[in-house]
């Protein structure tokens, strides 16, 4: 690994999407604000040797120090990182897609035929699956290990 | 930059000895860390795209901690806001070169026991993420209301269904929908332009309508004396029902007067109401100007103060934001200026303002730019 600047994010404004139209909405899942799920934050990114699908591969182990401390192996870098309390939360949303509550409301029409009042629309639902307050930020340049020190000079 | 992950390992198959020969190359000693290592695996069904960050501000994260649900308000294509019971955020995805791993069952130092045997938790990374939705605080965007409202004004009843009436009309449900405010904004901003609410649905009231109402409303107070002892609206409504509808006459009267108990929201008709000076005043200025380009100032003035009801007073103040004065013409003159026509957008404001004149006083300029 090489240490790399951080650039400023990039902002762009995403558009409401044509089935979100009705519903789009956030709805707080079961265990949101109580549930937290972590975050490894690392500069750069995690690249195999070989483009294989990275799926169900080992990446490394992290260990925390008695200071709460965190050092992360991977392969044969030490990274030394920081528990860093987030300057604002954030949620962990899940896309679901469900139909619409209305679409199945029936309109009794005068020739007693039960007519749809309108087609069946899905709507976008996104789900809070959990609230995230802070997260291990590994920033500093990696520390090779060197496996196998020379006997001598 | 690349670090290259082990390729050998067979899936959560690491022994404490893995974890502590690596240790022991890398010349640290597992006395010094917790007895609980965390092995980090990809999950099988790795997927970047299942899940989406999103910068909470603190009213939205209170909101969702209540319970409440937040939506999403747009038509396709409009860049996406998201609203809370009464506030708008506009929505902005940012992009980071560096790769944040979610590990939904991570525990931190501080939760693991500071002894005893050392044990393996293996963790999976669910997803990989490099970007994130940050949100700002912006006003509602009411212009969108306006131009909706004003595809199809009500001009009375018998023209309901006419040749004229082809434009759309929206109930409060479709203009949540479509319009980029929170729910309480979009109510203020309904009010705020005078809609009203008629058989389900919001309207504005075609101006020269709702003049002809207003006016028949006055002629009763006057004949009545009702601008000094308060309207009676059970009585008005009596008189003027058979002309024009409830709904209309009682939205003109709560718009244009004041109750005792100052409470506009109810609906109780028994209410008594006292008109106020200034929007009437204002109503029968933008009837004079609104049609006639330039007017003569002095004309304007002696015109606008004889179409107002008795004992009323008209003055300049109260037609701040709705009109401007040339006061170096010869002679000088007046012309339509509405605040409520210019758009929303700071610097496109200021653009159309200046296209109109060149320089502003600050005194000109500040009813519309408030």
């Amino acid at each position: 690994m090489s240490p790399q600047s951080v650039k400023r994010p990039s902002l762009v404004s995403p558009k409401v999407e044509e089935k979100e139209k009705y519903f789009g909405c956030f709805s707080p899942g079961d265990a949101a604000g109580q549930k937290e799920w972590g975050i490894v934050e690392l500069q750069g990114d995690l690249e195999t040797r070989h483009p294989v699908p990275l799926s169900g591969k080992f990446i490394g182990d992290i260990h925390f120090t008695h200071k709460d401390a965190p050092v992360l192996i991977i392969g044969h870098h030490i990274l030394q990182g920081k528990v860093i309390t987030l300057e604002k939360p954030l949620a962990v949303l899940v896309k679901s897609s469900r139909p619409d509550s209305g679409a199945s409301e029936m309109d009794t029409r005068s020739d007693d035929k039960l007519q749809p009042m309108t087609k069946p629309q899905s709507s976008t639902t996104y789900l809070v699956e959990a609230i995230i307050t802070k997260k291990i930020l590994f920033k500093t340049r990696p520390k090779p290990i060197i496996a196998h020190v020379p006997k001598k000079l | 930059m690349t670090s290259h992950v082990g390729m050998n390992e067979a899936s959560c198959s690491r022994s404490i000895s893995d974890i502590n020969s690596i240790l022991e190359f890398a010349k640290l000693d597992p006395a010094d860390f917790r007895p609980q290592v965390q092995c980090l695996y990809f999950s099988e069904q790795l997927e970047n795209d299942a899940v989406k960050l999103m910068e909470l501000e603190a009213p939205l994260q209170e909101a969702l901690q209540a319970g409440k649900r937040l939506e999403i308000r747009g038509d396709p294509g409009d860049g996406a806001v998201i609203v809370t019971e009464n506030q708008t955020f506009e929505v902005k995805e940012a992009e980071t070169s560096n790769s944040m791993l979610m590990i939904p069952s991570l525990v931190y130092g501080s939760n693991i026991p500071d002894e005893g045997e050392q044990n393996i938790a293996n963790q999976q990374v669910s997803s990989i993420i490099h970007n994130y939705f940050e949100l700002k605080r912006v006003k509602p965007r009411l212009s969108k209301l306006r131009a909706l409202l004003s595809e199809n004004p009500f001009r009375g009843t018998e023209c309901e269904g006419d040749e004229q009436d082809t434009g759309k009309k929206y109930t409060f449900s479709e203009l949540q929908h479509k319009v980029q405010a929170s729910d309480a904004e979009l109510k203020e901003g309904l009010i705020k332009m005078n809609a009203c609410e008629l058989k389900g649905f919001w309207r504005l009231l075609d101006f020269e309508y709702a003049s002809t109402v207003l006016y028949h409303i006055l002629q009763l107070c006057e004949e009545r004396d009702w601008l000094h002892s308060g309207l009676s609206m059970v009585e008005c409504l009596e008189v003027l029902e058979e002309l024009f509808p409830g709904e209309v006459i009682k939205h003109l009267v709560r718009s244009h007067a004041k109750t005792d108990q100052d409470s506009m929201e109810t609906d109780t008709e028994k209410d008594v109401y006292y008109f106020c000076e200034d929007k009437i005043c204002k109503h029968f200025a933008e009837l004079c100007l609104k049609n006639s380009g330039k007017f003569n100032l002095n004309d304007f003035l002696r015109v606008w103060q004889e179409s107002v009801s008795d004992g009323m007073q008209t003055s300049l103040a109260q037609i701040e934001g709705m009109a401007l004065i040339d006061s170096d013409a010869r002679p000088p003159v007046i012309w339509y200026y509405n605040v409520d026509l210019l758009p929303e957008d700071v610097n496109e404001r200021f653009e159309v303002l200046f296209e109109e004149r060149k320089k502003w006083s600050l005194e000109d300029i500040t009813p519309y730019i408030r």
